[in-house]
């Protein structure tokens, strides 16, 4: 289990790198990264040698997070501005632009299947989801209110969710919240099932295990990794080691690794068996926001990646090897 | 059931509060028996029951009188059953503690108390009082550590040990504690006082820095804080609160700096601050306040980085270079409005939950929209700052403050309006929502909603300056006067030092006269700083410099003002462009490059943008080029609109018209035309005055109807008098002939106008030297400080040239001298005031000058005492160094001139020959009128003689004859010389030639023929030929008819002649004389009184004689009393008395020896006292 250094760029983008995910592989062409960006922008780069395949403008503020589709044909990226902007990965067509009320927008994902987009949705302590064939809101999904508190109280700021995960079958679907606790939804019903505790600073990623869909992954700011039987509400595991907030979290696709990165400026790799961390990337020099694992593709694209983005404005690409 | 019960009881008596309880007793004294007998009751029914013996206690506990112990006894058994019961322990401390008193028991019991209950302020605050009082201080400190220790949330724990720890002057701990305890009682200004003072004692640490500044920084000082921060910083360069706080420090100070519209000096701050912030947000790149904080600091910078092309004014500047200068300090606004904008943006990335962070994004993406100056008001698209401060108020909407920024921030009216309501929903008394809300009234010109919010926000906030702005905006609604409007506005400016409203300030400055106030030329200053992309700022700027007379940095302003119209208003206003040509033009022709102004003119009349008004200018500065016959093309272009012209500007055009006219084509086309102008535009006092100038020029009086018409137009008191000077001085012009004015007439007129300070002034320059006594006694009517507003000559100076034209004027003490001048001095102080007015004006060299004058009247009269003289000395020697004398003008060099004689005459009276020789040979090299410089060969001439260097004194001698002089001093003295040194002159020039001057000047005939005979007549009397002197002096006498001095000198020796003739006539001769200088002086003079005495004695008129010696008794002052005047006294005082003759005459006051004996006091030297003493003895 090991990582290794493969690309840099520095200067990716003018100004810190925000977000990052792949783009699955389609018949027509390999895997690309997709990144954005404070500056504005969301730019899709061909692996491995990571070379710029177009730079998508469009958006007024910063890009705060980007998703694709697991069908590679569309992706989705969203601004502080709380604009969503749907586009065609080949032609940058816009498909659709949906826009929430401001702050209730940050982390999104695509369900599995790609019927739905789950959007995080900040300030509205709750989940939007979104209809991928008409691009209609189809539900909120919200967090139930602590008893007591009344409408008008501030609680609801503390609820602010950043974070949004879908199991892999599709049935339910996690989210992060400010205050440390994360939220389980059922999907099919559209109900609220259960808060897991043990953070109690904001969590800013979310990320079920592919081969395990009662195991969630969470990056908290308080510098912790944690694993969770989602179904069965019970922490399973802690990994602590990075000296500050952990901002990203992605795990491997076999399910044998997770990645993170971190405000303390490194990458690490941890293995899931042992419960700790292998390996430390500091190649960085600011905070890591985003890491991300590539999806397994067709053949030659075998070779696990793994790309990270910083704050630095750089991006790197390890090889992953399991 | 049984529980039922209990809960019953429960409710309705033990759970009831202390204020129920109480109100229950007002009502009905039963209630709480019967709560108790209940109580009771159920103790007795449940003895093991806690609880009822605990809820019994405290009512009784609670209820009045000798229930205490009762209530004791209860809360001992309720703490029997339940130990655990830490309240019943608290009751039990107090009740061992205040009335039973056994201070052990109450400490066990707190103790105890506490011990189950840390939390407990009550318990706690108790038994440290408790222990306090017995001076158990370590006791103390041990149970607040005990339940600091237990429980957190023991604030009162924290808050007592802080205060003991600060006690024991352990400050690190005590600063720990007291943070903690803060928590628990924010409000608790002790707390803070003691905190802060903890920390300022604590130096060694960071830690204790940081938080002092902290502290600083909540009071507001800014400095102070800085330097706390600094210190922190000096120790641990790696604190990232040091840093914050720095920057924070430094933000507030630039904002205070803002505040003051010192732009300069808190762009600096802001620089600095922002490095320190970049610096703490490298060091700790994920706290969001940090880069809110660096945000923070980059949009204040963005909005006060001030344009540094004010020196771009001094020079030509193109319109290109103007441009770049622009465009560089917009782009430097845009990018630090950009690195806001991202910083910003980070913070919210790391905590978006934050409602704040989403205002400041929008008001940064605000600004930079400005900046940008995109403005596509494309009203269906939600604008980007508009969404964005929306997210503030999803996350919190019970703000009213980001409802507010909402309002300002979207584009549709309708929206603001609801925000800033919803905004004073939440908080009715939001000053600035009811600011922006009037504001935006305004705009929407409901005037009076407007105003009652503007009304609102100022009885809110007086502070506010948008209030006052909105105020003075409402100058056409509500119509105050412009005074008003103007008032409002800088007050609104000087709260809030925003571009805005300086140049609002600006045009309201301009009607109401303020232009040349100091506060408009600083507020339009720093507009400029701020808004140098307004052609209107520049426009302004240029306004105020004319107003200052400053015309040639205003046409540079103007010039400013052009190229921003052409470079940065998208739509050039055509009006606007053509008024800020005309203010060029003008200001161009103000500061006197007429070559450029009538370039400008012509390029605007090219355009046929010229009105009335530029056109004058045009004209005006075509005539100063010399292109005449365009410039009167123009005026009479321009005086063929007159008629169409409004009626306040007619009379300027009209009197411009007329004065062109004058000076182009001279004086008889200009009453030409004035002839066959309309009369009806003359109606205006500005023009008559023009047109009686050009009257008063003209000796043939063609103009005469239409001055006269004119003249009714003259209303105010200073037109009225200023008038009278000009007719005056018409008539001076008129009777005057050749370089002679006719003074008298003019005099004559003045007099009538009774005009004070003018009158003086004039009879000044008159030749006529009794007439400066007439001008003191003028300007001495005059205020002595304040200045002459004609702007003539000030009443100082007048005082100070009459003093040195009559010495008499300046006389204070007789002892030296006997003016025979009759005037009375109305200013007995000339010195001293020439002194002050110096000291009030010590750059005038004018007051200098005449100083000198005086002061060497003064050493001349005193016979050049030594200390005068050094004075006067010293005084010439800082004179002369003035720079001004080198110049090469009439007047400054006959000062010089003055003082170099002055000079002179000061060292031949001081004995240093060859000095006043060296002084007046300069004095007679300067170019002034041989007149005057008559005067220098004639000190030369003396200084000559005193050295004894006869050849030399020959030389000079010749040369005055040649040169000659109108004054008869000067000729009086020259002919002295000659009298003295006969020998060894051996011409009679003098005589023929003073002959030959006099004739030069008419009025003074006599005057010269009387001086003439006098002289002939003393150098007769000093030939001991006394009838010769007789004729002379008889013959002067005839010339003049109020000369004393003349008739004094021709009644002695009348008298003379008459002891040596025994003649009569020569008596009667000599009381007609003497009779004269009694009557023609108005100071008595000495001698002439005793001489007529003793002409009348010789008559045989004794009773004359006696009166005439009283009144030479009065004509000497007391304290120049001669011994001979007490004698005389003494021979009055003999003569034996007859009939009515009062006893109160002077001589009788004392007794003859009296008299003798004071006569013999003052001269003890002579005989014929002490004979006459012996005499009157035996």
């Amino acid at each position: 289990m090991k990582l290794a250094g493969l690309k840099s760029i520095e200067n990716a983008h003018d100004d810190s790198v925000w977000a990052a995910t792949w783009i699955p592989a389609t018949d027509s062409r390999p895997s690309l990264l997709l990144t954005g960006s404070l500056d504005e922008t969301v730019r899709l780069w061909q692996s491995d040698e990571l070379v710029l395949q177009g730079t998508n403008t469009g958006h007024s503020l910063g890009v705060v997070s980007v998703c694709a589709h697991p069908s590679g044909a569309i992706a989705a990226s969203a601004s502080l501005d709380s604009f969503i902007r749907v586009f065609d990965v080949d032609s940058n067509s816009t498909i659709a632009t949906l826009e929430a009320p401001p702050s209730e927008v940050w982390q999104m994902q695509f369900d599995p299947k790609g019927t739905t987009l789950a959007v995080a949705g900040g300030g509205s302590a709750s989940v939007k989801l979104w209809d991928t064939s008409s691009w209609e809101l189809i539900a909120t999904l919200s967090i139930p209110r602590p008893e007591g508190a009344k409408p008008a109280d501030k609680t609801s700021t503390k609820k602010f969710v950043l974070s949004v995960a879908w199991s892999p079958d599709g049935r339910r679907i996690a989210c992060g919240s400010m205050d440390g606790t994360i939220s389980v939804f059922d999907v099919a019903r559209a109900k609220f099932l259960h808060h897991l505790e043990g953070h109690f600073m904001p969590v800013r990623s979310l990320v079920y295990s592919p081969i395990d869909s009662r195991v969630l992954f969470s990056a908290s700011d308080d510098a912790h990794v944690h694993m969770y039987d989602a179904e069965g509400k019970s922490l399973i595991g802690a990994m602590s080691g990075h000296s500050s907030w952990v901002l990203s979290v992605d795990v491997s696709p076999e399910g044998a690794a997770i990645a993170t990165g971190s405000s303390d400026r490194t990458v690490r790799l941890w293995d899931l068996s042992m419960r700790a961390a292998v390996q430390t990337m500091s190649n960085h020099t600011d905070h890591v926001w985003a890491v991300a694992f590539r999806p397994p593709g067709r053949t030659g694209e075998r070779a696990g990646r793994l790309a990270s983005v910083s704050e630095d404005r750089s991006i790197s690409l390890y090889n992953y090897a399991g | 059931m049984f529980t039922d019960e209990i809960f019953r009881v429960w409710v309705t008596g033990g759970v009831l509060t202390k204020k129920k309880v109480s109100e229950k007793e007002g009502k009905e004294g039963g209630g709480e028996e019967q709560a108790r007998r209940k109580l009771e009751d159920l103790v007795d029914s449940h003895p093991d029951d806690s609880c009822h013996h605990f809820n019994l206690a405290k009512l009784l506990w609670e209820g009045a009188g000798d229930s205490k112990e009762k209530a004791a006894e209860h809360f001992v058994k309720c703490a029997r059953l339940n130990p655990g019961n830490a309240a019943a322990f608290r009751y039990l401390g107090h009740y061992y503690g205040r009335f039973s008193v056994d201070p052990q028991r109450a400490l066990k019991c707190y103790q105890r108390a506490l011990s189950l209950h840390p939390d407990d302020s009550e318990s706690g605050e108790a038994i440290c009082d408790l222990l306090d009082h017995q001076g158990k201080e370590s006791l103390e400190v041990a149970v607040c550590r005990d339940a600091s220790a237990k429980s957190p949330r023991a604030f009162w724990a924290f808050r007592r040990l802080g205060y003991l720890l600060l006690h024991q002057n352990k400050w690190s701990e005590a600063v720990q504690s007291l943070q903690h305890a803060i928590r628990g009682y924010p409000n608790c200004a002790d707390l803070w006082e003691s905190y802060g003072r903890a920390t300022e004692l604590e130096e060694s640490r960071v830690f204790a820095w940081v938080e002092s500044g902290n502290v600083f920084l909540i009071l507001n000082s800014f400095r102070k804080a800085i330097e706390q921060f600094q210190h922190a910083l000096e120790i641990s360069p790696q604190s990232i609160s040091g840093h914050y706080g720095l920057g924070s420090g430094l933000l507030g100070l630039s904002k205070e700096c803002l505040n003051l519209g010192s732009f300069r000096w808190a762009a600096s701050l802001l620089e600095d601050a922002s490095k320190i912030a970049k610096a703490g947000a490298c060091l700790a790149r994920n706290f969001s306040c940090i880069w809110k904080l660096h945000g923070d600091i980059q949009i204040t910078y963005a909005k006060c980085f001030p344009w540094e092309g004010d020196d771009l004014a001094s020079e030509m500047v193109e319109a290109e270079a103007f441009k770049t200068s622009i465009l560089t300090w917009k782009r430097c606004c845009y990018v630090a409005a950009i690195a806001a904008h991202n910083s910003y943006q980070r913070a919210l990335h790391l905590a978006p939950w934050q409602a704040n962070m989403y205002t400041d994004i929008a008001i940064s993406l605000d600004l930079i929209c400005s900046l940008e100056e995109n403005f596509n008001h494309n009203l269906s698209v939600w604008k980007l700052p508009e969404k964005m401060s929306l997210g503030s108020l999803l996350l919190e909407s019970d703000n009213p403050e980001f409802w507010v920024v909402l309002g300002c921030i979207c584009g549709q009216t309708s929206l603001k309006q609801h925000a800033y309501i919803r905004g004073l929903q939440l908080d009715i008394s939001l000053a600035t929502a009811w600011a922006y809300l009037g504001k935006l009234y305004r705009i929407e010109d409901e005037n009076i909603l407007a105003r009652q919010a503007f009304d609102r926000a100022r009885s809110i906030d007086p502070s506010l300056a948008l209030p006052w702005a909105g105020m003075s905006a409402d100058i056409h609604a509500r119509d105050p006067t412009s005074a008003e409007a103007y008032e409002s506005c800088l007050r609104a400016a000087q709260i809030m030092p925003v571009a805005e409203f300086q140049i609002g300030l600006g045009k309201l400055a301009q009607p109401s006269g303020h232009l040349s106030s100091s506060k408009v030329f600083g507020a339009i200053r720093q507009a400029v700083q701020r808004a140098p992309h307004y052609p209107e700022t520049h426009n302004l700027n240029g306004l105020i410099s004319e107003a200052h007379f400053n015309f040639r940095s205003a046409a540079a302003y103007y010039r400013l003002a052009r190229h921003a119209t052409s470079t940065f208003t998208g739509s050039v206003l055509k009006s606007n462009l053509r008024d800020i040509s005309i203010n060029l033009a003008r200001s161009l022709c103000l500061a006197g490059s007429f070559l450029d102004a009538v370039k400008e003119c012509e390029d605007l009349h090219r355009e046929g943008a010229l009105d009335a008004w530029g056109l004058q200018i045009y004209a005006l500065s075509l005539w100063r080029v010399g292109k005449n016959d365009l410039a009167l093309n123009i005026a009479r272009n321009l005086a063929t609109s007159v008629s169409s012209m409004p009626q306040t500007s007619r009379a300027a055009f009209v009197s411009f018209v007329c004065k062109l006219l004058y000076h182009i084509s001279g004086k008889e086309s200009a009453i030409f035309s004035i002839q066959k102008m309309p009369k009806e535009l003359f109606a205006s006092s500005k023009v008559s005055f023009v047109v009686s100038a050009i009257h008063a020029l003209d000796r043939s009086n063609q103009l005469e109807s239409v001055v006269a018409s004119s003249r009714f137009s003259l209303a105010s008191l200073d037109e009225i008098t200023g008038m009278h000077l000009l007719i005056a001085l018409g008539i001076l012009i008129k009777n005057g002939s050749g370089s002679c004015l006719g003074v008298d007439d003019g005099a004559r007129h003045l007099r009538k106008a009774l005009h004070m300070v003018l009158l003086g002034n004039l009879l000044l320059h008159s030749t006529d030297w009794e007439s400066s006594h007439m001008s003191v006694r003028c300007s001495s009517l005059d205020h002595f400080d304040i200045p002459n507003t004609i702007g003539l000559k000030s009443a100082c100076e007048i005082l100070g040239a009459a003093g040195v034209a009559c010495y008499a004027t300046s006389y204070s003490k007789s002892q030296f001298s006997f003016p025979t001048c009759g005037y009375h001095s109305h200013e007995p102080r000339v010195i001293q005031k020439l002194q002050r007015f110096l000291h009030y004006e010590p750059w005038n060299y004018n007051a200098q000058y005449l100083l000198i004058l005086n002061l060497h009247q003064k050493a001349r009269e005193q016979r050049f005492p030594k200390h005068l003289c050094h004075t006067l000395e010293r005084l010439i020697q800082i004179a002369l160094s003035n720079p001004l004398y080198s110049v090469e003008d009439m007047s400054c060099q006959y000062q010089k001139f003055q003082i170099l004689l002055s000079a002179s005459e000061i060292c031949l009276q001081g004995g240093d020959h060859i000095r006043s020789i060296d002084c007046a040979k300069i004095a007679s090299r300067i170019l002034v009128p041989n007149d005057y410089i008559f005067f220098a060969h004639l000190l030369l001439c003396c200084a000559y003689a005193a050295e004894g260097n006869v050849m030399s004194m020959e030389k000079e001698y010749f040369t005055c004859l040649e040169l000659k002089t109108e004054f008869h001093v000067g000729w009086m003295c020259l002919k002295l010389m000659e009298s003295n040194y006969t020998k060894l002159v051996k011409l009679d020039s003098v005589e023929s030639n003073s002959q030959d001057w006099s004739m030069e000047i008419k009025s003074s005939v006599n005057m010269w023929s009387a001086v003439s005979c006098l002289m002939q007549g003393l150098i007769a009397v000093q030939g001991q030929d006394f009838v010769s002197a007789e004729v002379l002096l008889a013959r002067a006498c005839s010339f003049t008819s109020s000369e004393s001095c003349l008739f004094l000198c021709h009644g002695a020796i009348c008298m003379q002649l008459a002891k040596q003739n025994f003649d009569s006539n020569f008596l009667l001769l000599a009381v007609t004389s003497l009779t004269k200088v009694q009557a023609s002086s108005r100071h008595p003079l000495p001698i002439a009184s005793v001489l007529l005495a003793q002409a009348k004695a010789s008559l045989g008129s004794r009773v004359e004689w006696e009166t005439n010696l009283r009144l030479e008794w009065f004509s000497w002052p007391p304290e120049a009393k001669r011994a001979e005047i007490f004698f005389l006294m003494h021979l009055l005082a003999r003569q034996p008395k007859f009939g009515s003759v009062s006893p109160s005459t002077l001589e009788s006051s004392q007794s003859p020896e009296q008299w003798i004996l004071r006569a013999i006091h003052v001269d003890p030297s002579c005989l014929r006292y002490w004979k006459a003493l012996q005499k009157h003895m035996g």
